[in-house]
């Protein structure tokens, strides 16, 4: 693998930290399997892009971009909670109707382009010029502050009462609900929040690669999950501050088993969805695996 | 009786499937009152309908006709997590009152605000530990040491005691036992018995508890009720209980429930 290759996944791993934050809050804490972030992501990008080129201040698009996630999150658990829909259809619904949705919000087109539009990035590279930095890591540097801001605001949030009772959501409905907590409002605003934060990451990528797309969304799912559980299988899942930054550590590796597996001639970039499942089913069966030698290791001694 | 009922139900009327070939009415008409600080023991046997009567105490399902009130408050439309600041409730799986993952301190620290709206403070506060901690060793199960362990490694005895400790943590206009000990060995559900009733005396809590068990039902409380088809067959006061045995329990049954005669179950008896 090059440098370049290599930085280059670090800086993808910690821009989708944030969607894998967004994913940790409805797989892990919520336990809710949200789809929604394959539509989600396309929607934060389409939002941000239009607004820019609208001329708006491209850090002005990103409260829009989160805002229309997190309304977008809010509908599948209105249809989980309220219609009774399983929460897997729904979100897959949701996403379905976003397609739409998105093209829309785009002016019909399929993609917007903002090679030569204002970035977020133009300010911090100018500022790291001023300091006579070379601004070759300046989206790097500013997901890194980005991704770090989050992490914190979502240590503290989890251990709110408000974050607990989330937590308490996703493990006990029927006990939470006997402590008087309505679990379809921490479903609504949980799943919201995670999709506002895969919003955000998609306004941020659009912007750093210069141009969102429809179909930048596919595979999101997928990616957060192997990142969550990559993190898990490397750091463990004991205690909660260090769940939520193996979220992002995790995402970052799995950019970096990636590009790796991507730098052997072997492989395609075509077949990243194949390498991305077959991680996911190894990083899944791991535990289970660990667990079957380590019972087999205690009938063989008894 | 001088004083208001703590919890006055009238005229409870449930239905399952209705208008389906396989209707059931579960509740039929029933009417209870519960003064203050009484301790109501609840038998009958299966499909009598006192887990549906908790339902629509505890709003997991409400009556289709009928009125609960609850300290004097109309609690009948009321939805569940609304009545959980009267209620405090304890389940027959003794893995249903806690969050495994989450530790002994934050279980509690949920329970302590029953009812009451969950902002953005700390989930525990620096404070509440030491009442946790003092409330927990009273139990004398050594979980005063373990604040941050997950609930998830306690035992099921451990997991119910600690259950019956929140539930009553902040005091509940009813404290509701749904077979709280059935799920349970023996002796851990001797020491259950022992510990619901030591805080139902401290703390002066009006409880309901079902039980399928006779003689827990004749030890504790001070009210005995059986139900049957969906309404009270059998209502005995303190000094009617006191004289009572099994036996004779058994006997009141038959008669106050001729078609059920030999089909009383072995699980009644013997709980």
């Amino acid at each position: 693998m090059t440098f370049f290759a290599f930085t280059g996944a670090v800086e993808q791993g910690l821009v989708f930290g944030l969607m894998t934050l967004g994913v940790f809050i409805t797989f892990r804490v919520l336990d809710f399997p949200d789809l929604t972030v394959d539509g989600s992501l396309p929607l934060g990008a389409a939002v941000s892009s239009i607004l820019i080129t609208k001329g708006l201040n491209p850090w002005l698009s990103l409260p829009p971009a989160m805002l229309a996630g997190f309304i977008a999150g809010m509908i599948t658990g209105f249809l989980t909670t309220k219609l009774k829909i399983l929460h897997l259809l729904a979100s897959i619904l949701t996403m379905t109707a976003l397609y739409s949705i998105n093209i829309k919000v785009m002016g019909g087109r399929p993609n917007i382009a903002l090679i030569n539009s204002p970035t977020v990035f133009e300010p911090v590279r100018q500022f790291l010029i001023s300091l006579d930095l070379n601004p070759w890591l300046t989206s790097s540097l500013l997901f890194l502050v980005l991704v770090s801001i989050v992490v914190g605001i979502m240590i503290w949030l989890l251990r709110t009462e408000f974050g607990q009772a989330l937590l308490a959501t996703g493990d006990n409905p029927g006990m939470i609900t006997s402590l008087g907590v309505n679990t379809h409002f921490t479903i609504v605003v949980g799943v919201g929040l995670s999709n506002a934060l895969v919003a955000l990451c998609g306004a941020l990528v659009a912007q750093n690669q210069g141009a969102s797309e429809i179909s930048m969304g596919v595979g999101t799912i997928v990616a957060g999950l192997a990142s969550i559980v990559i993190g898990e299988t490397i750091f463990g899942t004991r205690y909660l501050i260090v769940r939520v930054i193996s979220a992002v550590l995790g995402s970052i590796f799995y950019r970096l088993a990636i590009a790796l597996a991507l730098s052997f001639n072997f492989f395609n970039p075509s077949d990243l969805n194949l390498i991305t499942a077959i991680l996911v089913v190894v990083a899944l069966c791991t535990p289970k695996i660990k667990a079957h030698l380590r019972n087999r290791g205690y009938r063989s001694n008894a | 009786m001088a004083t208001a009922p703590m919890l006055k139900a009238s005229g409870l009327i449930k239905y399952f499937n209705r208008g389906t070939i396989n209707e059931v009415k579960a509740l039929n008409g029933l009417d209870l009152n519960v003064a203050p600080g009484e301790y109501i023991c609840i038998i009958g046997s299966n499909g009598s309908g006192k887990s549906t009567l908790m339902g629509c105490i505890s709003g997991t399902s409400p009556p289709d006709y009928g009125r609960t009130v609850l300290d004097q408050q109309d609690i009948t439309y009321w939805p569940e997590h609304k009545r959980a600041g009267l209620i405090g409730r304890v389940f027959q799986d003794p893995l249903a009152g806690t969050c495994a993952s989450m530790t002994i301190e934050e279980n509690m620290a949920l329970a302590l605000r029953r009812g009451q709206r969950r902002g953005f403070r700390r989930g525990v506060g620096n404070q509440e530990r030491a009442k946790f901690r003092e409330a927990l060793a009273r139990l004398e199960l050594g979980l005063e040491n373990r604040l941050t362990d997950p609930v998830g490694l306690l035992s099921g005895g451990q997991r119910q005691s600690l259950t019956l400790l929140m539930a009553t943590l902040i005091k509940p206009k009813l404290l509701l036992l749904d077979e709280h000990t059935a799920a349970l060995d023996p002796k851990t559900a001797g020491l259950i018995m022992e510990l619901t009733c030591s805080l139902v005396d401290r703390n002066q809590l009006t409880t309901l508890m079902i039980t399928h068990n006779m003689q827990q039902a004749i030890s504790f409380g001070h009210r005995l009720i059986m139900m049957h088809q969906g309404r009270i067959i059998l209502d005995f006061n303190q000094t009617d209980k006191a004289r009572l045995t099994v036996r004779d329990l058994i006997q009141q049954f038959h008669s106050a429930a001729p078609d059920l005669s030999g089909l009383l179950s072995d699980r009644l008896v013997l709980g």
